[in-house]
């Protein structure tokens, strides 16, 4: 029901063993050069060059190529050829698996095409921002994948409203956030009515009636579904070769004249129309 | 009936998973840890089969708290329930560290008891 890993879906339906997918994963460890290792065997850097760049980290928050080129210790030309070389030379868990004698090679051909016909219902569908966003395939993509959980977990019936950029993000009964950072920086924002708290507290808790749940629970039931939704962007994040962490999400009671875009973030609001009453809306306060 | 204990900060992650341990017939809940330390105090008090935790807690994270869990105990079971298990590399290091699965959010009722069903 989630975005997944590829060895994980082997596992789960126990294709491969736990203790296959070990070994597989010794041997991609063993193949797979990391930046360092990969500079060095092409011989650009020495060793001893690493560790400095290595040193260097701890004050400065750069990866190591852009810190092995700002150095001195690289050129530009030699970082984009190693990390040609790496991803050339890249050994996948489905082509470990095989080496391992964990799976044939027609067996992985049969098993990556049920793993994309798994994972399709998550392929984004195009969604129109307004123009110059920053990392603008991802913020698409994490309102797509926003849709889809809305119908998957929630079942909720809803048709998604134009995304618009937003001076003030209006007030609402609750919000839920989480903030992602990384190579794409915002804060993720669901915010929703008295009405569909409640739709949402039934779904996530199976539940008929949630009458009687105390408030905490319900925030909370908001809270983890913000919380689903952000995992999944940052794994799919990843198969883009974009790294996102996610932080723990808060609630926001907001004040009934709206939350103030701070200076330096953009808002883009999407609303999404759930039914007479009731007001969904997803903000991104993306940082500029 | 194995025993089952849940580990995670979340109160709503924690009914559904009580729900469904509940209603399983082959197990039951034998508690609810809300962190990697809590986890670690109510693995030695309560003696669990299997342990469902999160990633990602607030105070010790459940990532720390298995390093820990596998030291102190070798014949213990955990399984990791997260909504970050797309990200190869997170549900390498849980595997690497000695988790016996992990649960990707969302996640159903099957999904949860074929694991657990498989251990």
């Amino acid at each position: 029901m989630a975005v997944k890993f590829f060895g994980q879906f082997l596992v789960e339906n126990r294709i491969v063993s736990r203790e296959a997918l070990l070994r597989a994963i010794k041997l991609q460890d063993e193949k797979n050069l990391k930046l360092g290792e990969m500079a060095i065997s092409l011989g650009f850097v020495t060793r001893s060059d690493i560790e400095r760049a290595h040193g260097a980290q701890m004050t400065k928050d750069m990866k190591l190529g852009d810190l092995l080129v700002e150095m001195g210790f690289l050129t530009l030309t030699q970082l984009d050829e190693v990390i040609v070389r790496q991803k050339s030379t890249h050994l996948y868990i489905g082509e470990a698996l095989v080496l391992v004698g964990a799976l044939s090679n027609g067996q992985l051909q049969r098993h990556l095409d049920e793993f994309k016909q798994d994972q399709a219902q998550y392929v984004s569908e195009r969604i129109e921002l307004p123009d110059g966003v920053a990392n603008a395939r991802i913020w698409e993509m994490t309102a797509d994948l926003t849709y889809k959980m809305i119908t998957r977990v929630l079942g909720l019936q809803f048709r998604p409203g134009k995304c618009q950029t937003v001076a003030t993000v209006g007030t609402n009964f609750m919000m839920a956030a989480m903030d992602m950072t990384g190579d794409a920086e915002a804060r993720y924002i669901i915010s929703v009515s008295e009405g569909l708290q409640k739709e949402i507290a039934k779904a996530v808790l199976h539940e008929m009636n949630v009458d009687a749940e105390p408030g905490e629970v319900l925030e909370d039931t908001v809270m983890e579904f913000v919380n689903v939704v952000c995992g999944n962007v940052a794994a799919k994040a990843s198969q883009m070769g974009k790294i996102i962490d996610i932080h723990p999400p808060v609630t926001i009671h907001p004040p009934v004249d709206g939350l103030p875009v701070p200076d330096g973030q953009t808002a883009l609001c999407f609303p999404i129309h759930v039914g007479e009453g009731d007001r969904m809306e997803l903000i991104l306060l993306i940082t500029n | 009936m194995k025993k089952v204990l849940i580990v995670d900060d979340s109160l709503s992650v924690a009914r559904q998973l009580e729900k469904i341990i509940a209603d399983s017939g082959d197990f039951c809940c034998v508690g609810h840890a809300k962190n990697g330390a809590e986890a670690i105090r109510m693995n030695h008090t309560e003696n669990p089969d299997l342990i469902c935790m999160d990633m990602n807690m607030p105070g010790m994270d459940g990532l720390t708290a298995l390093r820990s869990l596998v030291v102190l105990d070798k014949e213990v079971k955990v399984v990791m329930i997260t909504s970050l298990g797309g990200i190869g590399d997170k549900f390498t290091e849980a595997i690497k560290l000695g988790a016996r699965s992990v649960i990707s959010k969302p996640f159903t009722t099957d999904d949860v008891l074929r694991v657990l069903r498989n251990l």
